[in-house]
């Protein structure tokens, strides 16, 4: 059993959903009672009245990154599943100042503002129906914008990676941090309100007891410590193939329908990298749109983050195989196989034999996807009462569909 | 072959297979509110000795909610029916094995029962209409004056608030075609949803009526308009407590039956078992587990027993929250319901 669990196929789409409800219960049920579910809470930080959020949040921080870091050391985490979010210098500064403003007008953040609003109080949920609005603009005005949210990417960077550091010792400078800063945030409420710091949950008050405060610091100061002796949690660049596993899983390699790759295309899903694997001049001559040309002699891990969905393709799956034994060897989860490969998407997407026994609906739909990747229209609904539906047959084409195959998606590119 | 494309457009001849929409868990989810209305209005009326006269949430307020919740729901049946203007023909007929004959009488007896037991407290629980209409007084003196009326009131309550909250299930587990509602456990579990979702209503009313300084300024101004205008007298805060401990039983049995459904589901028939895999780790599973189970359930089990153990104040939440699961829950199983069959291949 290795984490994170949802990359690693223990449970699907339904039942991450109800994970996230059972954490979000959790994460709000937390919220609340320290709190934050009061703007009146939320803000006094920004006077340094009370700077409790920012106790929460760094404690929360390095929560769960000395415990990351310890995990992924003993070898339950696979840190390289775990999805990083990509870096865009300014479009994220931009980003964060814009947050900070509607932090310190709504006194919430998005977050406070669900633990508010469920508490029934009534500036939550105006928040959250701002929030929503917001939300709404920025849909309506991302696509202008893509110039600017997609400027000075990083990709996905990390800490470590940025700064060249060893991976324990940026863990014990963020300690180090957060124990400093609760010190100083200490320090700040002490200045401020003019009263001494209650001694039981105090980091730095006089007489000098061993509270559980201070020993969850301590812990914390070794945890980080020994992050610098333990090193690197990454599983490094030595690939251990579990051949019996392999074995296995070959026999069942994940084929997926060219139909159900075609549903993904046009429902504009992101969460996957599709790689043709054929040579680029086929590459060049048909492909299926939003692909990637990585022929198979060039095909390395570096293809993609191993975190990343990848659906192989070829000309009928041969190559495709191979490609996913590499792949799976390397490391990478989820890796599929196009059913078929691009004649099994020819003859179902683009070209779709439609019997007798197909109901009109299903009729209907085919025509409208393979209409979507270029397909030729014979197949459209108009023929679904007309009587040649049988010879519906994909007219013969070379290897795959010509001009209505290649112009139709091309165009489409263009358009999303 | 042309002639079997235009057959198969034809619903009469290609089953249509959602053809309930939300006109049906509307219904099914009012039938269970009023069902457990009844209950708890028929064994509160038991309880209390008859010459004694209250202002009492769960014998007036509740009786009255369920007579407009009980229209509001045969509205919306009615609104389902394919022929508007044959409704009257169910009344000229009653058929012992039908779950459809059954229900329709029994809607039909429920009124008279609702109307006397919301009757018989009126007066003391909203004197402003009582003094516009004197006739109100008199039949409340009428009921209270025979203890067998009120006795006979209170168990055509309780009876008939079991037949309704039972009969909903029924309504859906006689259909042998939707595997997902082949449950004979399906009567009990609507019953005791409506009961939960009773209680909490009531609970909720509580609630709002309690004296409390966290309430929004409109709000309270509101409330003792109200209250100014129909002159009602304070409700007894006393019964929250009690209401609220009535809804964690009633939503453990809930969720006990819950399980035990789909436990016999899932030992029963590969169809059966599939029928529960819609709601386990199919398309509704998170709608299930998340809506009914989790924010339905779990969330106002444990809200109110906090609110039981003084550890939290009594709050509207867990009222919504039980109210909102017992409607998600009749959304979830007719649709899904719907969603399931005998054979994948008809699909």
């Amino acid at each position: 059993m290795y984490a994170p669990f949802y990359k690693y196929g223990m449970f699907g789409d339904e039942v991450s959903l109800i994970v996230a409800f059972v954490i979000g219960i959790g994460f709000g049920f937390f919220l609340e009672r320290a709190g934050f579910g009061s703007a009146r809470k939320l803000a006094a930080q920004f006077y340094f009245t009370d700077m409790a959020v920012l106790k929460v949040m760094f404690t929360a921080i390095i929560t769960a990154m000395t415990g990351l870091y310890l995990l992924a050391r003993v070898g339950f985490v696979d840190l390289s599943m775990v999805y990083l979010v990509p870096t865009f210098v300014v479009p994220q500064i931009v980003g964060g100042l814009l947050l900070g403003v509607g932090f310190v007008i709504g006194g919430y953040c998005p977050g406070t503002s669900c633990v508010s609003a469920a508490s029934g109080r009534v500036d939550g949920m105006v928040y959250i129906a701002g929030m929503f609005a917001g939300l709404l603009v920025f849909g309506e005005i991302s696509r202008p914008l893509e110039g600017f949210l997609y400027s000075t990417p990083l990709g996905q960077v990390t800490l470590p990676a940025f700064f060249h550091l060893p991976y324990g010792v940026l863990v014990l400078a963020v300690v180090l941090m957060a124990l400093v800063a609760f010190a100083v945030a200490e320090w700040a409420e002490k200045k401020t309100t003019g009263t001494a710091p209650d001694a039981e949950g105090s980091l730095t008050a006089m007489p000098w007891r061993l509270t559980p405060v201070r020993r969850l610091a301590g812990a914390f100061a070794v945890a980080g410590v020994l992050a610098v002796v333990l090193g690197n949690p990454y599983r490094g660049n030595t690939v251990e193939v579990d051949t019996r596993d392999l074995a296995l899983g070959a026999a069942r390699a994940q084929p997926l329908a060219p139909a159900k790759l075609a549903d993904w295309i046009i429902q504009g899903r992101n969460d996957f990298t599709l790689v043709d694997l054929r040579t680029p001049a086929s590459y060049g001559t048909y492909h299926i749109p939003g692909a990637q040309n990585v022929p198979l002699a060039s095909l390395t891990a570096d293809v993609a983050p191993r975190n990343q969905t990848l659906v192989l393709c070829t000309d009928d799956g041969a190559e495709a195989a191979q490609a996913w034994f590499l792949l799976k060897a390397e490391g990478f989860r989820s890796v599929y196989l196009l059913a078929g490969g691009l004649n099994g998407w020819r003859d179902q997407v683009l070209y779709p034999k439609a019997g007798p026994e197909t109901s009109a609906n299903d009729v209907a739909r085919l025509s409208q996807v393979a209409q979507y990747f270029g397909g030729t229209p014979q197949t459209g609904v108009a023929s679904a009462a007309a009587p040649p539906m049988p010879v519906l047959a994909p007219p013969v084409a070379p290897p795959i569909a010509p001009a209505g195959g290649t112009a139709g998606p091309k165009k489409k590119k263009e358009g999303c | 072959m042309t002639e079997l494309t235009y057959t198969r457009h034809n619903p009469l001849i290609d089953p249509i297979f959602h053809v309930w929409e939300w006109q049906i868990p509307v219904y099914l989810f009012l039938g269970g509110l009023v069902g457990g209305l009844m209950i708890i209005a028929g064994i509160r009326l038991l309880v209390l000795r008859p010459n004694r006269r209250e202002a009492l949430v769960c014998c007036t307020l509740g009786p009255l909610i369920g007579l407009a919740a009980l229209s509001l729901g045969m509205f919306s049946l009615f609104l389902d029916l394919g022929h508007k203007l044959h409704v009257w023909r169910l009344y000229t007929t009653f058929q012992v094995t039908s779950p459809m004959s059954w229900g329709s009488w029994i809607l039909l007896l429920v009124y008279p029962a609702l109307a006397a037991n919301a009757l018989a407290h009126l007066p003391e629980a909203i004197p402003a209409l009582a003094s516009r209409f004197p006739a109100l007084v008199k039949i409340s003196d009428f009921i209270l004056a025979r203890p067998r009326l009120v006795l006979f009131a209170g168990l055509t309550n309780t009876a008939l608030g079991a037949a309704l909250g039972i009969y909903t299930g029924i309504l859906l587990s006689t259909l042998g075609g939707r595997p997902l509602w082949n449950s004979a456990v399906l009567g009990p579990l609507f019953l005791f949803s409506g009961l939960s979702t009773a209680a909490a209503l009531l609970h909720g009313i509580l609630v709002l009526t309690m004296p409390s300084g966290e309430r929004p300024a409109f709000a309270d101004f509101l409330l003792s308009a109200l209250a100014r205008m129909t002159q009602a007298r304070p409700l007894d805060p006393a019964a929250a407590p009690i209401l609220a401990s009535a809804d964690n039983s009633f939503l453990t049995v809930e969720v006990s039956l819950l399980g035990l459904f789909l436990l016999g589901h899932v030992t029963s028939t590969a169809v059966h078992h599939r029928a529960a895999g819609l709601l386990l780790t199919g398309p509704y599973a998170a709608p299930f587990w998340v809506l009914v189970v989790g924010l339905g359930i779990a969330m106002p089990l444990l809200l109110q027993t906090l609110e039981l153990a003084h550890r939290i104040r009594h709050t509207l939440a867990p009222s919504l929250l039980v109210m909102f699961g017992g409607f998600a829950l009749r959304v979830i199983l007719v649709s899904a319901g719907q969603a399931s069959r005998w054979f994948e291949a008809l699909n």
